[in-house]
């Protein structure tokens, strides 16, 4: 806190914190929180259809969706999307679609536990 | 101490735990009724309120009174239920079974597809089968529905119980829901008709 506010609240010496802290930016991918076994449907792009509009990467809540510059298509991360349908829902191309996971033979992190 | 019998049930989260816990109960208050000792209780550490997380209840059965108190986890479970067969893929359902333990699915696919996903499957001296869910009717997602938001919406079978004849009795004194439009959207309909009916309103 700076010495403004810790006066303005007044707020005794020994009770002071400071203003903020620097902690590291997660970059990449969190392996104590895989969420794939969540899933119980998985969104299944036709590559086709896709205007590569962008629209499921903005709206997939766990960053599930890139656009791979070399091939210029969606790329989609099995491990933690959680099956949400999120995506599929805000599509306006209607490029994506639910399919059961179960249909699928790899794609989901097998854990001892729930994490 | 006496043998325990442990009993884990996966099921998903928001979407299925009122029918795991459901589950846990009604299993636990059957072997009562025979004359077992039982505890029956919910997982501390999965997230029940997030909707699909894989989530745990557990049961366990004793001839004699069960000392085990404050441990909240079944460590070798030696009947293990799952509500929903996606689950299977992503967890390690079988952790800590003895070997000779019993796996009951709730599932339309064959014996040999659901064993495929199971790597541990050799612990197992029983797979049962059942669609559960086309016997309940339901859709998969049992007691809510799931409108592709973090959230569950639920507007399924909701309003059973005590939900139902409240409802009744609010509309009697708030005017942004019809007794018509509660009574729609409740599974216990009479119940709805009945609060209303027999709620008494004093006007103060
Ligand atoms: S929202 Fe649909 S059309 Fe847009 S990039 Fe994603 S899959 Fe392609
Ligand atoms: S289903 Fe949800 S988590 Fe998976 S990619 Fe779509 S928006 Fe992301």
């Amino acid at each position: 806190m700076s010495p403004l506010y810790a006066e303005k609240f007044r707020i005794p010496k020994h009770l002071e914190i400071a203003d903020g802290a620097v902690v590291p930016s997660p970059v990449g991918e969190q392996p104590m929180m895989k969420t794939g076994n969540w899933r119980i449907e998985r969104p299944v792009i036709d590559h086709e259809k896709c205007t590569t509009c962008l629209n499921c990467f903005i709206f997939c809540p766990d960053g599930c969706w890139h656009l791979d510059p070399k091939s210029e298509k969606m790329v989609w991360d099995a491990i933690y999307c959680k099956g949400c349908r999120i995506c599929v829902e805000e599509c306006p191309a209607d490029a994506l679609r639910l399919e059961n996971e179960l249909n699928f033979k790899g794609g989901v992190a097998r854990l001892d536990k729930p994490y | 101490m006496a043998d325990v019998f442990e009993i884990t049930i996966w099921c998903r989260g928001v979407t299925q735990d009122m029918e795991g816990r459901h589950l846990s109960l009604v299993l636990a208050n059957g072997a009562a009724k025979g004359g077992k000792f039982v505890q029956a209780w919910d997982n501390y550490a999965d997230l029940p309120d997030r909707v699909q997380v894989p989530l745990r209840k557990y049961d366990r059965i004793s001839d004699e009174e069960i000392e085990m108190r404050y441990l909240y986890e079944n460590d070798h479970p030696q009947l293990v239920l799952v509500m929903d067969d996606t689950i299977i893929k992503g967890i390690d359902i079988l952790r800590g079974m003895p070997k000779g333990g019993a796996l009951v699915v709730n599932t339309k696919r064959s014996a040999d597809e659901i064993l495929s996903l199971i790597p541990n499957k050799d612990l197992l001296s029983s797979l049962t089968l059942v669609d559960a869910t086309g016997i309940a009717g339901g859709t998969g997602l049992e007691s809510v529905d799931f409108m592709g938001s973090e959230g569950g919406v639920e507007a399924v079978s909701v309003a059973v119980g005590l939900a139902a004849p409240l409802a009744g009795a609010a509309s009697k004194v708030c005017d942004k829901f019809t007794l018509d439009n509660l009574v729609a959207s409740a599974a216990n309909k009479a119940g709805v008709k009945e609060g209303a009916k027999t709620a008494v309103v004093k006007t103060l």
